[in-house]
Parts: C-alpha cells; structure tokens; sequence
C-alpha cells in the first residue's frame, strides 16, 4: 500500500515537473525526505525524471506539513525547515517563493487566511535561522491547488503543506 | 388548509402594501385569502388551468408561458401544483366550476389567456378562491415575443405578492458564482440566462454584487496572490485594493456604498471597510488570529464575521459602531461562512462536523434557535439568502461535483439548479436583474 501511494505521489510529480519550466520539485515526505525513506524515493525519481528533461536543477527545499486548522510548526516540520535554511544560507541569490496550502475541508475564504498564515509562520522561523527575508515570498493558495486531489486523510495530510518554489 | 382570516394588525399592513402596487385587486376580499407561511406548514394547493388561446403563434406563447408560470411557482416551495380538472370549465358559457375545484383540493385557481395583440403578445390572468368562487386578481400583462419569460415571472411574482402579503424579490433576481469552466458567471434566479463576466484564467473567488448593482467584487490571482478587485458595472473600470499580503472575502454593507473585506497587509488577518474606488474606509477588527467572511445586519448596522479569537473558527457579531464583539456559536468545532438573512432575523452558516460532513445551519441573532439545514450530503458550503430571505442558495458536493443547490429557509425542497458550465461554487444571491 505504502508503495503504492509512494508510485501514485511520484507519478503526480513526474507530471508537475514536466509541466513547469520553473519550478523546483520539492520531496512530498515528512523530515528526513531524500535520505531513503519512501517518500524520499519518490521525491528523487521525480526529482530525476525533471531534471532529464531539463526542466528541474537545483536544491530540494522539502515541503513542511500541519495538523489541520493549525499553522503551528511541528518537530518535523522545524527539522525541515533546518535543512532548507542551510540550503538557503549557502545560496542567497536564490529568490524562494513560500505557498501556503491546506485541504479541502473547513471553507475557501477562511483558507486562504490560513494558507496565509502557513507560509508566513515558514518564512519567519527561516529568518530565525539566520535566511534573509528579502529573498523570501509568501503566497497563499488555501485549497485551490492541492497536491494530491484524493479526499481521504492521506491526501489531506499531504495537503496541508507549506511548498518551497525557487525562480 | 392554510388560508385563513387573518388578524386585523396583518389586514392593515395587507392593505397598506396593497395600495401601493400598480394593479388592481379588490383589496377588502384579497386580504381574506393572505396565506400566512409558517416553518412547517404545508403548501397553498393551487390549480393552474392551461393558458387559452386560438391556435397558432398564440398557442406557442401560451404553452411558453405555462411552463415559466409553472416551474416558477414550483421554484419558490410555497405550492402544491395541481391539475386543472377536465370539467373544471362549464360546456356552454366556459364559467369555471369551482366544485370540481374544490373536489380536487384546489384552494386557489389561476388561469388565462393569450392573444396576439399589434403584434405583442398579451396575457390576461385571473385569480380565484376556489373555495368561495371570489375572484382575487385580475391582470394583464404585454410584451414582445422575448419577454414572455418576463411576463410570466411578473406573475408570479403578483401571485406570491397576492398570496403571502409580502413583495416577492425572487423573480427578478440573481445568483453571481464562480464556474470552474468560465470563471466569474451569474445566472437567473433559477439557473436560467448564465453569462460570463470574464474569462480570467487566474483563480477566482468569491464574487458579490453590490446592493445597488452597480459594482462587482472579487478575489482573483491574476497578480499571482489573492487581490481584491472591484468592477463598475457602467463604465466597466476595474479597481485593484492592491495591497500586500492577501485580499479576500468581499461583502456589502447594506446601506452604504462601501464594501468589508479581509486584508493582511498590517500582518494579521483583519476586516477592513473598503470604498468602490478600492481605497481603505476603516479597520474593524482588531484581534490576533484570523477574522474574516463578513457579512451585515440588513441596515447594516452589525457585523457577524468568522474570527480565530477563541481558538478554532467561530462566528462573532459586532456593532460597526464599536464595541466588543460577541460570540454567536458555540455548538462544533469549526464555524464558517455566515451569511445574515435579509430579514434580519436568521444568520446561516457552514459547519465542518466531527464525521467529516459540512452542514448548514442558521440560527438567531442572539443564539437562540439553531437549526441544521443539511445532513448525511457531503458538503455543503457558501450558503447565500434569496434578497427575500426566503431561500437559500449553496454548494453541495452530494451528487460528486460541486454544484449550486436551493432550498427554502428552513431546509426543505432541496434541489440542484440546472446549470450546464461545469462546477459551480461560491454563489451570492443577488436583489439585482
């Protein structure tokens, strides 16, 4: 089963990537994404099906995830933005531009405050660590774009995410 | 049996408003036959006789109209729609037999006829008490060939008028909605005459009508983050609020020009008074958290509005004039999108609930009398008042895609509006033609 969402995740990304000519294709696992765990797996074949097509290079700036109705930072979620912030200190040209997403429940109006407030809480614990705010920006989607689209906890657990875009 | 004599307080008022509309009804008998409309009652069992006519062009037009009056009364819930018995109409001189009337149930008759006159069309319509043979109403209504949909709406909407002492504002309004296949589109009352405002690939959301229909508002991406624009509708010049940080969730304040809106320029997410020209009136809220969907008491006075204050979303009221805000709810968890009757009595609001559903459900000014309007049909959301307060348009996701559903005040008469431009959601109901 495991593998299966893993195959369906990293399908949803080969097409991401090869849709946009801009965008970096960040892990969809929690903390420790890239480092074999399964989400890892999926996130680097699709990180490699971008790059083959020329499309994707770069860093990988894992996306953090929330509880629903909550824009507080998880453990996990601090430990990845950790790793992105180090990423970041290293490449300070790079500017990032931080969504703010949630799932499908609760109402569209009131998420997208709440995607808001997401992405917000992601760039200030990033310029905690040390990132420079000025190459930072935050946008909000609420629930217009979801990552997965399934409507069922596994997707909205992966919905509820702050997503990492470098230009 | 719901017609009844009515309170000598209730005639006044009856004749009052019957004084001042434009046609003519004998006022002293009509104002017997007001059926008072009560959460639960039943409906007004009303037969509706085929429109008569000679044949030809005249016949097409009456057939036309019988299906506008008839689909427009079954709109409102308000009636039982009966077949005109067979031998309702005497063989000789047509007068009509208000026995068979009466054996069928029939409480109220209408019927009339089409003529071609100069080459307009003309209705006249009669309205009887099948009960007493008096007659209610007498009318005549004429137009070119493509306001026949008009004329029949006009009588329907006297007809309710007639029936219910209250000027009916359904007829002629409007529902604004966002099409995942069109964007920003508004439609008849009833799902009829869809158009497009814009072909705007950004998201769009949340599109409101002014009260004085003059001016469109929204939220739309086209800058790349959610900016809150307003349209004149005349001159067709678009103002952006242009501001950082989020700009969303549009509502017209009654009785005044200006709109509120939820900003996060300062930081936090506040509701702020805008003006047409996009230029900021006034904070007011101030709390940390999120607040927003406001939306106004019909003078416009108050504000009830969705803040994080106390933790999870919950639906708080305050005096534009100042003072603290009071919570309105207290039962769930997750409280949103509170929409204020124009009647002034009921909010309806969505609930996310513990087994995943959304329900709505209104509930009283002061707190008292909630009342779940939705179960056991996915999610329903963005519930919007008909300018009459007495239905409720929304969005279900019950039969798989998002689609625009009706239903009457108090939850009854659930039914999707037909429309053909994909999902729909985020409907406004709209006073405006």
């Amino acid at each position: 089963m495991k593998h299966k969402i893993s195959g369906i995740a990293c399908a949803a990304m080969i097409l991401l990537a090869g849709c946009s000519s801009k965008s970096t294709i960040s892990p969809v696992g929690q903390a420790g994404a890239g480092t074999g765990s399964g989400a890892g797996t999926g996130a680097g074949a699709g990180a490699g099906a971008g790059a083959g097509a020329g499309a994707v290079s770069g860093p990988v700036l894992g996306d953090i995830f929330y509880d629903f109705d909550s824009s507080a930072l998880s453990k996990d979620a601090q430990e990845q933005l950790r790793q992105n912030a180090a990423w970041l200190k290293k490449n300070t040209a790079q500017p990032v531009t931080i969504e703010g997403h949630c799932d499908e429940r609760g109402t569209d109006e009131y998420n997208i405050a709440l995607g808001e407030r997401r992405a917000n809480s992601a760039k200030e614990y990033l310029t905690t660590l040390g990132v420079s705010s000025s190459k930072l920006t935050t946008v909000s989607y609420g629930e217009e774009r979801p990552f997965d689209p399934a409507h069922n906890e596994e997707a909205w657990s992966k919905n509820r995410r702050a997503h990492f875009v470098t230009k | 049996m719901r017609i009844r004599t009515i309170s000598i307080t209730a005639a006044v008022t009856t004749l009052l408003c019957l004084l001042l509309l434009p046609f003519t009804i004998r006022a002293e008998e009509a104002n017997e036959y007001i059926a008072i409309r009560k959460q639960g009652a039943g409906r007004i069992a009303i037969a509706l006789d085929r429109t008569a006519s000679k044949g030809g062009r005249e016949s097409e037009w009456a057939g036309s109209i019988d299906g506008t009056i008839r689909s427009g009364l079954d709109f409102t819930g308000l009636f039982n729609l009966l077949q005109a018995p067979a031998n309702m109409r005497n063989p000789q001189g047509g007068a009509l037999n208000f026995a068979a009337l009466n054996s069928v149930g029939a409480e109220i008759y209408t019927g009339g006829t089409m003529t071609k006159q100069s080459g307009k069309a003309v209705l006249d319509m009669e309205v009887y008490d099948a009960l007493s043979g008096k007659q209610l109403m007498k009318r005549s209504y004429s137009g070119e060939e493509g306001r026949l949909r008009a004329m029949g709406l006009q009588f329907c909407a006297d007809l309710v008028e007639l029936l219910t002492g209250r000027k009916s504002l359904l007829f002629g309004s409007r529902i604004v909605y966002i099409s995942n296949r069109n964007g920003i589109s508004i439609c008849d009352f009833d799902g009829q005459n869809v158009e497009h405002f814009t072909a705007s690939r950004a998201i769009s959301m949340n599109p409101v009508l002014s009260p004085d229909g003059n001016y469109l508002a929204w939220t739309d991406y086209s800058s790349g983050k959610p900016d809150l624009y307003i349209r004149n509708l005349a001159t067709r010049s678009t103002v952006s609020v242009g501001k950082p940080g989020v700009s969303i969730a549009p509502a017209w304040r009654n009785g005044t020009d200006e709109l509120a809106a939820t900003l996060s320029f300062e930081g936090d997410q506040e509701i702020y008074l805008v003006k047409p020209n996009g230029m900021i009136s006034r904070r007011l809220t101030n709390s940390r958290g999120i607040d927003v969907s406001p939306t106004f008491s019909p003078d416009g006075s108050k504000m009830a509005f969705v803040s994080q204050r106390s933790g999870a979303p919950q639906i708080f009221i305050q005096e534009l004039r100042g003072g603290e805000a009071r919570r309105l709810t207290f039962s769930g968890s997750y409280n949103t999108q509170p929409s204020w009757s124009p009647l002034g009595d009921r909010i309806v609001f969505s609930s996310v609930q513990k087994g995943g559903e959304i329900n709505l459900f209104t509930i009283n000014a002061d707190g008292s009398g909630l009342l779940q309007l939705t179960s056991g049909s996915r999610y329903n959301e963005s519930p919007s008042w008909s300018p009459d307060g007495s239905m409720i348009v929304f969005m279900s996701n019950r039969q798989g895609g998002k689609r625009l559903f009706v239903m009457n005040a108090d939850g009854t008469n659930q039914r999707p509006l037909v429309l053909k431009d994909g999902e729909q959601q985020q409907p406004n109901w709209s006073r405006v033609k």
